[in-house]
């Protein structure tokens, strides 16, 4: 059996003009052409899917790499220093407070009675949004 | 805070454009591919969007990149259909009904996923008219990402030279191929690239025309978390319409009525005054169809319906009692008749009847009888009622009082009525309000508005701010501090003499005047910068891939070729003025596949293309 590509069908058609709509034979290409990344390197049939960034940075990591080089992770922004301006969940302007009950900010009082009248799943949407979400329920 | 009225002034109301693309054609290579040398393709491997097209020589420049197209894919709908197979880019049309289909071969800004890649590139090679026989007979300028991570370049090389055949490529970074199509002096001299994409925003001084890469710096934030941070926030201001806020709707919006503020505060504050709210939202009008206006002028005729159900429910149970009550009264003339043989001393034929009645004595008999006896009472007593609720139906015809008021001395109608209630239960509100002719219309329009007010800054003023939305890394302004702070005064000084601004996420109304302002704030008193907008910050990267690519032609120094990438592995690479800085790492080559059968329906092979081992 010949390895082929999802829409291969029998290799030695090599035919610019399409054949059938179902598995048309692109004539550029190599029909026998397999992914060695596909499944990763250890192939099989448990690993068949490919590396995400995440993976694929952790793996990078272990490469010898000098103090100096410049790659992927090393050029991530550092965070930062100043303290973050705080701005009403509701309207984005700027807020002096905070209500206790649900954490949201807000400026004024028309924004605090609109706070309280929110749903509960409206509230963790704001707070999600600027990820306060509190891991004690 | 929407303090806007409903008569209010109607300007600043937009429709949505929903804007849906259409397929593009197979183009014709053209004369000009075919020439003497190989011509090269010059793809810009976006994770927004991908352009590819022709390098022509020639005198003409050339217009614009033949294809233009997101960097998606998805199955057709209703499952896997064997024959269409998964769609491409432009030939998707509408990207919405597809949301949750849509699969990029791209995880942040680097192509992780090849497969989809490979039908990225088929279909640009289809489009663009490829067609050489066995494989792409063309050079190819790809742009990557800043320092991209070996494996994934590995992998892309495996698929540019082993399925298709390529005879050489040369990798760039796509803002600096911009930079040096913007000021071609760019090439000698030095400067800051700010560059801003879907996916993240890369800040890269540039020193003698080449890139000091290790004072690079990467927020990994652009257009798409600005576009998903929108989004959230209407939703939850919004929550009725939930799904008409699409990610294609609020990338038109930011690409539209979104602007960066030059002072983000100041800006907060001219935004709380209520004149200036409403002369500045933008209204963005959902689509809606009036037919809901339709239902509730019905109303009536729905009332109407539920009354003739209710008639129709009463008739039955009417029906039902009568026949019952003939039946029992049957059986008790039966009975009867029994037990006048019992009465009249026939007890041979009583007992007869007695075992055929499957009773025992006379007394089962004459309680049997008073039971049926007494329901039969019962059911006519019912009857009765019931005609007489009826008459009281047919006269009573007020549409607004419950009708389910009238049925409580019926039982049975309540209980065959309770399949009905969940009909009921939600039109009962209905019948409350009251059925008014004229404020719909308004109504409707207004409950079908954005109001996008603050939000027109919010939404972008995440790469300045990411606190906004939770990133703990510095914005541009601070990241462009640390970086200037790396260097020596003099070298600071050139830098900023030559900023360069490009990139699609850089388009906003008021950047450069946001960016001139933030370097005022960082730079020493009276001292002088230079900030520059690329002319086309979308279409420079492609538009300098393919100058370069004419420009070096000839040039063996930068290409890298096949027998190259067989000896040295497919991470290695050549720099040159737009690419990464190449380290000498490498990396295993990883195993070919085994002759495991995959579920992706790919047979097994004795070994993947190229190197078998």
């Amino acid at each position: 059996m010949e390895a082929m590509s999802e829409n291969k069908m029998v290799p030695s058609d090599f035919s610019t003009g399409p054949m059938e709509k179902a598995a048309k034979p692109l004539p550029f290409k190599d029909p026998n052409f397999v992914h060695s990344g596909h499944g990763g390197a250890v192939a099989g049939k448990k690993n068949r899917t490919w590396k995400n960034l995440k993976q694929i940075l952790a793996a990078e990591r272990a490469l010898p790499w000098q103090l100096n080089d410049p790659n992927y992770f090393s050029i991530d922004a550092p965070p930062s220093f100043k303290p973050a301006k705080k701005y009403s969940d509701v309207s984005g302007l700027l807020a002096n407070y905070t209500d206790p009950q649900s954490k949201l900010r807000f400026s004024t009082i028309e924004e605090f009675s609109y706070i309280r009248r929110l749903p509960s799943d409206v509230v963790t949407g704001y707070l999600a949004l600027r990820k306060a979400t509190s891991i004690v329920p | 805070m929407a303090a806007a009225s409903v008569a209010g002034p109607a300007a600043n109301v937009f429709p949505f454009r929903d804007f849906r693309a259409a397929p593009d054609p197979v183009l014709e290579a053209g004369p000009v591919a075919h020439g003497p040398l190989p011509v090269p393709l010059v793809l810009d491997n976006g994770s927004f969007q991908a352009r590819a097209g022709w390098a022509c020589p020639g005198p003409d420049p050339g217009p614009e990149p033949r294809l233009q197209f997101r960097a998606v894919c998805a199955r057709g709908r209703g499952g896997a259909r064997g024959g269409a197979g998964p769609q491409v880019g432009n030939a998707l049309g509408s990207l919405e009904p597809l949301r949750w289909m849509l699969r990029s071969p791209f995880d942040r800004n680097v192509p992780v996923n090849l497969e989809l890649q490979e039908l990225l590139l088929d279909y640009s090679f289809q489009h663009l008219g490829v067609s050489s026989q066995g494989c792409v007979d063309h050079p190819i300028v790809l742009t990557e990402a800043v320092c991209n991570p070996l494996y994934s370049r590995q992998m892309m090389s495996e698929l540019l030279f082993e399925c298709y055949g390529i005879p050489k490529v040369a990798y760039g970074i796509d803002s600096l191929f911009s930079f040096y199509h913007n000021k071609p002096k760019n090439l000698t001299s030095s400067g800051l690239i700010i560059s801003s994409g879907y996916q993240c925003t890369h800040i890269l001084p540039i020193l003698e025309g080449r890139l000091d890469a290790k004072n690079c710096k990467r927020i990994n934030l652009g257009g798409s978390q600005a576009a998903g941070y929108l989004q959230r926030l209407l939703q939850l201001k919004y929550p009725g319409h939930l799904a008409a806020i699409t990610l294609s709707r609020m990338e038109e919006i930011l690409h539209e009525h979104s602007y960066i503020a030059e002072d983000y505060v100041e800006e907060l504050q001219k935004w709380r005054c209520p004149d200036y709210y409403e002369n500045n939202v933008h209204k963005m009008q959902l689509p809606f169809s009036s037919k809901l206006l339709g239902s509730t002028l019905t109303s009536e005729e729905k009332q109407e319906r539920r009354q003739q159900q209710l008639r129709r429910l009463q008739e039955l149970n009417a029906r039902r009692r009568e026949e019952k009550l003939q039946l029992d009264q049957e059986r008790l003339d039966r009975l009867l008749y029994v037990q006048e043989l019992l009465e009249d001393g026939q007890m041979d034929q009583f007992h007869k009847a007695l075992i055929e009645l499957n009773m025992d004595s006379p007394e089962e008999l004459q309680s049997y009888i008073q039971k049926l006896s007494s329901a039969v009472e019962q059911a006519k007593q019912k009857i009765l009622q019931a005609e007489v609720n009826l008459e009281v139906d047919v006269v009573d015809s007020k549409p607004e009082t419950p009708d389910l008021e009238q049925l409580e001395p019926s039982l049975e109608d309540v209980e065959s009525i309770n399949d009905f209630e969940p009909l009921f239960s939600e039109e009962t509100p209905e019948v409350e309000k009251p059925v008014t002719t004229v404020q719909p219309v308004f109504n409707l329009a207004a409950y079908h508005q954005l109001f996008v007010g603050t939000e027109r800054i919010r939404a972008p003023e995440i790469i300045f701010q990411p606190s906004l939305i939770g990133e703990e890394q510095a914005g541009i302004a601070e990241t462009l501090q640390y970086i200037l702070d790396r260097y020596p005064k003099d070298v600071q000084e050139m830098l900023v003499q030559n900023v360069f601004l490009t990139g699609g996420n850089m388009m906003y109304p008021g950047m450069k005047v946001r960016i001139e302002k933030e370097l005022l704030e960082m730079r020493p008193f009276q001292s002088s910068f230079q900030v520059q907008l690329a002319s086309n910050p979308v279409l420079d990267a492609w538009y300098g891939a393919r100058d370069w690519a004419l420009d070096h032609l000839e040039d063996s120094e930068v290409w890298i070729t096949r027998k190259e990438y067989e000896e040295k592995g497919g991470e290695y690479f050549k720099e040159h003025c737009a690419s990464n800085i190449y380290v000498p790492i490498r990396l295993p080559k990883q195993a070919s596949r085994s002759s495991e059968a995959p579920a992706s329906g790919k047979g097994s092979g004795a070994s993947g293309g190229g190197a078998g081992e």
